[in-house]
């Protein structure tokens, strides 16, 4: 990388630690993220020099304790999106800041990441998968049973901590990877199409499951889908991607009560109008 | 389990084979200066382990010898050789300084390098630890490098998403991944530094199984010399099937899980 290329690199800002006034009837309500004007580049692929741009401009805001998720084409730079908020990619313009949770103070804010495939160390027993991450997260170690055991069970895995991964089908694997995300208790859970490599079956039984986990464990939740169905169901909010490059170019809040059915009305109906919005200002090529 | 017992017996089998060949041979030609029947070959070899051979020790000092060359040689090339095909595959400057060094000490034949070993060290037991370095070492480097370059670079990314540190990624995601790699380093540099350790003892070194073929081979007692050597092959795979097998079988006890 030249000289020039790494002027201007940033990384995530984590924001410090300030009591919040509480808001109208004593209910808390404050940003976990937030990104202004995030602009991102990747060198082009066979020239020197060269970069295009793969996330130009986006600004968004996740509450704390909401599920907001992003909707876009494959291919939009919406991994990268949640790589630079994990702190693993740099950026290039902008500004990406995590807040720490206002009651969890003198921490870091904690960030679980749920990919599209489980990344279990499969030589590990699931047991063994929980407790990496909680050595990596510094949890203290006569912490580490009770949190296996409570975070195994709230995913339908309890009794499971002696198995190895392959041992386990998909769905169970993928279940393995939330339990571990979820365990270092997260203030933030990144969730990247985490159910687009399962059947449709499993797909939706974890979605359902993956609601009361989240009425449990209360996360901020930013999850990443091309699939606006699963968008509408889950989230709280949703910000509508396009590609080349990658902007938001719609957000929507949804207040549909929960707990939801996929196929109520209501969701139905919104998806429709979404999809339809979507195909007018996305160009899908293939 | 079934089939594991019947390519045992099958084992057993061609080895009895090929002790009635060589009992059928010797039966044949009747002339043990030439070719010792394999029950000569057995006297002879219980009669080293009970009564002192010709440097007054019996023959429990030299396979004990030999095997602690082996043992210390092989050590100190694995770990030499693990370090620095990690340092290659973790590090871009150690990749590209050493990547044109390692070729070119792999193209020295063996026998070449135990040669030049004696010629600087002498007839010593650093001459047979440098020579055993010298040609196992590299060889164990380029291999667990190899290994670094076919890991999952997205399992290194689950890590450090989590905040793994370093000494935690390497102990859970980059060893695990490079086993198989370290494994078949470890067979071939096992086979390699015992013929090297062998070499070294005939040549010159003191004592040991190599030492006490060749005092046989200059008496030309054919006996003696067979029965050193049958010593040797069978202590290696004895080695080889119950040490390195059962460690192997269990490193990799996660990639037959049994199904629930």
């Amino acid at each position: 990388m030249s000289a020039q290329a790494t002027q201007n690199v940033q990384r995530v800002k984590i924001a410090p630690v300030v009591p919040r006034e509480p808001i109208g009837h004593g209910v808390m309500t404050s940003s976990a993220i937030t990104i202004d004007r995030l602009t991102k580049k990747f060198p082009s692929p066979g020239s020197s020099g060269d970069k295009f741009v793969v996330l130009h401009d986006i600004s968004l805001a996740v509450d704390e304790g909401k599920f907001v998720s992003i909707v876009g084409p494959s291919g939009c730079g919406k991994s990268t999106l949640l790589n630079v908020i994990a702190g693993i990619e740099s950026y290039d313009g902008g500004n990406v800041t995590i807040h720490p949770n206002a009651n969890r103070t003198g921490s870091k804010p904690r960030i679980g990441y749920v990919f599209q495939s489980p990344r279990l160390l499969n030589w590990l027993t699931v047991e063994n998968n929980i407790h990496f991450v909680l050595e990596a997260q510094n949890v203290p170690r006569q912490r580490w049973r009770d949190l296996v055991a409570q975070n195994l069970e709230m995913v339908g895995l309890a009794g499971q901590e002696r198995n190895y991964p392959l041992s386990l089908s998909g769905g169970m694997q993928q279940r393995v990877a939330i339990a571990r995300a979820l365990a270092i208790e997260p203030d933030i859970l990144l969730m990247d199409e985490p159910f687009s490599h399962l059947d449709a079956i499993t797909a939706r039984k974890i979605r359902f499951d993956l609601m009361d986990i989240l009425a449990r464990a209360k996360p901020t939740i930013l999850f990443v889908t091309h699939d606006l169905a699963e968008a509408v169901f889950l989230s709280d909010h949703i910000y509508m991607m396009s590609t080349k490059p990658a902007r938001i170019f719609k957000q929507v809040a949804i207040d549909i009560p929960r707990p939801r059915q996929p196929e109520d009305s209501e969701i139905v109906d919104l998806e429709k109008t979404l999809v339809r919005e979507f195909f007018s200002v996305v160009e899908v090529k293939g | 389990m079934e089939l594991h017992l019947k390519s045992i017996g099958l084992r057993t089998l061609s080895i009895f084979v090929l002790l009635l060949l060589w009992w059928t041979a010797s039966e044949l030609m009747n002339d043990p200066e030439v070719l010792p029947g394999p029950f000569a070959i057995a006297q002879t070899i219980i009669a080293d382990f009970r009564t002192p051979g010709p440097e007054g020790e019996s023959a429990y000092f030299d396979v004990g010898i030999t095997l602690a060359r082996i043992f210390i040689t092989f050590s100190a090339s694995m770990v030499a050789g693990i370090g620095i095909g990690l340092a290659m595959g973790l590090n871009r400057l150690c990749e590209r300084s050493l990547l044109a060094v390692i070729p070119l000490m792999l193209t020295i034949p063996t026998i070449l390098m135990v040669f030049l070993a004696i010629m600087w060290f002498g007839f010593s037991e650093a001459g047979a630890l440098v020579a055993v370095m010298a040609v196992v070492t590299p060889f164990i480097a380029v291999n667990i490098f190899e290994g670094t370059k076919a890991m999952d670079k997205s399992l290194t990314e689950m890590g450090v998403t989590f905040k793994a540190k370093r000494h935690l990624l390497l102990r859970k995601v980059y060893l695990p991944q490079l086993m198989p790699y370290i494994f078949s380093a470890f067979r071939y540099g096992f086979g390699q530094t015992w013929k090297i350790v062998a070499l070294a003892e005939t040549f010159g070194l003191k004592y040991g199984i190599g030492y006490m073929f060749f005092f046989w081979f200059q008496q030309f007692e054919m006996t003696q010399v067979l029965a050193w050597i049958v010593m040797f092959v069978v202590l290696m795979l004895l080695l080889e099937h119950l040490v390195f097998a059962r460690i192997e079988s269990r490193a990799f006890a996660w990639r037959a899980p049994v199904a629930q």
